[in-house]
């Protein structure tokens, strides 16, 4: 019998969707799809070596050490009270602004975004400290819940990042250019979170209480000491790649090593803390590495049965614009972020996307922050929004509907910070560029 | 019986998780002073690249399992919430088997490759053998994972 390749990648394409949607683990249904598409093309023997050496060979990938890093360095951080000191600094400093309390949070998260890599740690540690505050004041839950979420958002785009990470190993991109070129779009997207805030609070001035005790500027001053910390491993940590000092591994050690010795000088390391920053990042890291290694067994079997090509062969022969084609594959990216979580969503989709965007000849850096943008958008759009739940556990006596209300405005900014860098690309590259040279 | 075994096989599977994560110091200590030497002094530590891919692998095998029982392997499950309980529990069991089906490839051929296998790391002459072998040992408890998860869902069924 003849096999199509063709056909037989598409119908496996189709059954990883129908398996996930059926609930079986996305990693699993994607290794196992991947095997068998492997036996239709090649063999039984080739195609359970290829799996089982695919799962040694991503775990003992020695790049990707920077995911286990990067997640104990953020609970480190976490569990050192900085999310506390960042929050009374930065309300220091926004107390005369409209929705202040609400522009605080979206600051601290990014101060803490700059420290930790991942979106719902952000979220949940920025939770804790702002939602109760927020509630003294009287605001708005839609408004406190929103901010809370939005801003968690940011610790996927403001490096470190397992966002920029997990696209720079699918599409082997440098991770430390990835990184770096989030840092800009990152600040844009909290001036834009900020933003909403703010023209929140003026337009209903009853969900966003002002707080008038008058702030001196002797506190304001020593306020910033909070910011210090962080500022000072951000700057070290990132600072390392963009000087080329450091790898991303490498970075990720020392931003862990130095956050451990901080938190123990502190003393606010207490064991139970320790535990559950060595536990969590364990888990997040098989969580994420099996995915990338179902996600490279799949890979494997889709390049055989030429998809990709010819994919990218059918879209580039389309006689319309490429940003009307990228704008489709963001409308896809939306509609599948309420339904799949971040990772999941770009271990799925760029085998066959990245060959498109390369070949429409869109900028690999570049893409890459459009897609941890819309993985941004992914943790907040209901039904399967991470942060969304991430917050509805924090935030007490909250009803989930509320929270998807108050995010809505903030999806709306993170769709024009991707208008804004599609239009002017260089926000993105800009630092990247200037990194080779 | 099958309680206390369960009891048993998950509590090592824990442990076996505690073992693998506690490399995370190890590998972020040695890979800051790599990096260091490196820096201030043009000298490295010889064999720290390859140590610390050694150690992301116990790390990484050895929590698979781990990660299982604490139900971190994502999955989408609002559909399947949705469906008839009957057939909801019924298509568990089904993908479940698919599941285990690809684990106990996983396993079966983590033995065979790591048997195979002769090759040793560049700089410390590290045998490789036994650190794949932890691709069978991790799949293996992963696969008892998922087979209690099935035991849950055929009971469910049974109901």
């Amino acid at each position: 019998m003849i096999v199509d390749p063709v056909m037989i990648g598409i119908l496996g394409s189709v059954s990883v969707f129908i398996l996930i949607f059926l609930g079986m683990h996305i990693a699993f249904s994607m290794m196992f799809v991947g095997f068998v598409g492997l036996y239709i093309l090649c063999a039984f023997e080739p195609a359970v070596a290829a799996t089982a050496s695919t799962m040694w060979e991503v775990a003992s990938f020695y790049p990707y050490t920077v995911i286990p890093l990067f997640v104990i360095m953020g609970s480190l951080a976490g569990s050192s009270g900085m999310t506390r000191d960042l929050y009374s600094s930065f309300d220091k400093w926004t107390r005369k602004v409209p929705g202040g309390l609400a522009v605080a949070t979206i600051g601290a998260c990014g101060a803490f975004a700059a420290v930790s890599g991942s979106s719902v740690a952000t979220a949940a540690a920025m939770g804790t400290v702002a939602l109760p505050e927020m509630e003294r004041f009287k605001y708005d839950p839609k408004l406190s819940t929103g901010s809370v979420a939005a801003g968690g958002t940011l610790g996927f785009l403001i490096p470190p990042s397992i966002g920029f990470v997990v696209y720079g190993m699918l599409t082997e991109q440098s991770i430390g250019k990835l990184l770096i070129s989030g840092v800009l779009p990152g600040l844009l997207l909290a001036g834009a979170y900020a933003s909403i805030c703010v023209l929140w609070a003026v337009l209903y001035p009853q969900a966003a209480p002002r707080d008038l005790e008058p702030v001196t500027w002797k506190e304001k001053l020593t306020a910033l000491n909070g910011v210090k910390e962080p500022l000072f491993i951000f700057l070290f940590v990132i600072g390392g790649i963009y000087t080329g000092f450091f790898t991303p591994d490498e970075a990720g050690a020392i931003g862990a090593t130095i956050l451990l010795v901080v938190a123990t000088v502190k003393r606010k390391l207490t064991w139970p803390a320790l535990f559950s920053s060595l536990t969590g990042s364990i888990r997040i890291s098989v969580m994420v590495l099996m995915l990338v290694a179902g996600a490279n067994v799949f890979s494997t079997f889709m390049a055989l049965s030429t998809i990709p090509v010819q994919a990218a062969n059918w879209v580039t022969s389309f006689d319309v614009s490429r940003y009307v084609i990228l704008a489709m594959i963001i409308l896809i990216y939306v509609i599948l972020g309420c339904f799949l979580d971040a990772i999941s969503m770009m271990v799925l989709t760029l085998p066959v996307v990245f060959p498109i965007i390369l070949a429409l000849h869109f900028d690999p850096i570049w893409f890459g922050v459009v897609a941890v943008l819309m993985m941004e958008a992914g943790l907040i759009t209901p039904p399967m929004g991470l942060n969304l739940f991430t917050v509805a556990g924090v935030a007490k006596g909250v009803r989930l509907e509320t929270i998807i209300k108050g995010t809505a405005p903030f999806l709306g900014a993170i769709i024009v910070v991707a208008i804004i860098l599609t239009v002017f690309p260089n926000i993105a590259l800009v630092l990247p560029k200037m990194m080779g040279k | 019986m099958y309680t206390s075994a369960k009891n048993v096989i998950q509590t090592i599977t824990r442990v076996l998780g505690y073992v693998g994560m506690v490399f995370i110091f190890p590998m972020m200590l040695l890979t800051s002073a790599d990096a260091t030497f490196r820096d201030l002094f043009s000298r490295t530590i010889p064999g720290a690249f390859e140590l610390s891919s050694l150690m992301l692998s116990i790390l990484v095998l050895l929590g698979l399992a781990y990660a299982q029982q604490m139900r971190d392997h994502v999955r989408v499950t609002f559909l399947v919430e949705r469906l008839p309980q009957k057939l909801g529990t019924i298509v568990t069991i089904i993908t479940t088997l698919m599941s285990m089906s690809i684990v106990a490839i996983l396993c079966w051929q983590g033995v065979v490759l790591a048997l195979e296998n002769t090759q040793v790391s560049d700089m410390l002459r590290i045998p490789q053998w036994p650190f794949r072998m932890l691709v069978a040992v991790g799949a293996f408890f992963l696969l008892l994972e998922f087979f209690f998860d099935l035991v849950d869902s055929v009971r469910r069924l049974a109901e």
